[in-house]
């Protein structure tokens, strides 16, 4: 696994809500992304990094389920491409579902309507097709806000 | 060659891939990640495909080799391979595996056969260019030009 923000070191000072009171919102947006794919790996980094976020790397969904289990509140956002060898991108988005309340984009070079209707269905909070423009990714930062009011919504109704 | 010349012979050789359609908008897209804290990023990245994909068409290679073809891990990689190629705009080699991936789909040997020897092909051409077109830029640099956009 590879974690890389502005420092080289993994920030874990941040606790959630803390990201959106900043001044330079939405930089410093605190991405995990997890590809099998290498090259994608390093074109997804390098295209975060440009949008001012912080990103986290990982190769294998386990590792990223560690990371996540490890550092609680560390993150705002997961993107995971689907078709990864030891665990899927939906296999992964239950897990997240179940233990954190985070919002996982999904990522294929399927774009298949049923695929992306089984992320959709699943929870994904939004599906993209291989290859991912910067101007896409500039966006991910409404799916963290929409989340974060639809909880609050939910808190104040009940 | 002087440097206007080998900055024209670099634009006019870049323009020819995207007019061919061996390079697409992806490809741009890579160019405009690089900047002065990373210069050699898109040399960085497209190594790591070619790196990649080598692996990939070795296992494919070996793959229809054997006695009981894995079709679905062949799938995978075929899928791997595009997601890839499309990463970096390589246009010909994404198109390719489409195709790759519906033989792959209907378990036809002969397809499987013949699109690895056209995805092979067109990926040894992409690779012969793009080192040729980092070799260009490789000079202009060492003649103390920059690299035209």
């Amino acid at each position: 696994m590879n974690s890389s923000n502005g420092n080289g070191s993994m920030s874990t000072a941040s606790s959630s809500g803390a990201w959106d009171g900043r001044d330079q919102f939405p930089a410093g947006l605190r991405v995990l992304v997890v590809d099998d794919d290498p090259t994608c790996l390093m074109i997804f980094e390098k295209m975060l990094k440009t949008c001012l976020y912080q990103v986290t790397k990982c190769n294998k969904a386990e590792t990223a389920l560690s990371v996540l289990r490890e550092h609680k509140n560390g993150f705002d956002i997961v993107i995971s491409d689907v078709h990864m060898p030891d665990m899927d991108g939906f296999e992964l988005l239950k897990h997240i579902d179940s233990e954190m309340d985070l919002p996982v984009i999904l990522i294929s070079a399927d774009a298949t309507k049923q695929i992306v209707m089984k992320g959709v269905t699943y929870g994904a909070c939004d599906y993209l097709i291989k290859p991912v423009r910067i101007e896409t990714l500039k966006n991910i930062w409404q799916h963290v806000v929409r989340k974060k009011a639809r909880n609050t919504l939910l808190e104040i109704k009940y | 060659m002087d440097l206007v010349h080998l900055q024209r012979q670099l634009v006019d050789y870049r323009t020819s891939l995207y007019h061919e359609g061996f390079l697409d908008e992806q490809f741009t897209q890579l160019q405009s990640l690089q900047d002065e804290n990373n210069p050699d990023f898109v040399v960085e990245v497209v190594s790591l495909f070619f790196e990649d994909s080598e692996r990939l068409l070795n296992e494919l290679s070996k793959a229809l080799e054997q006695q009981i073809i894995d079709f679905k891990r062949m799938d995978a990689q075929v899928h791997q391979l595009k997601g890839s190629s499309s990463s970096i705009g390589a246009h010909r080699v994404q198109k390719l595996c489409i195709v790759f991936r519906n033989y792959c789909e209907a378990q036809n040997v002969e397809g499987c056969l013949k699109c690895l020897q056209q995805v092979k092909h067109e990926y040894g051409i992409i690779k012969t260019k793009l080192e040729s077109m980092f070799q260009l830029e490789q000079q202009i640099l060492n003649a103390g030009g920059s690299i035209p956009v």
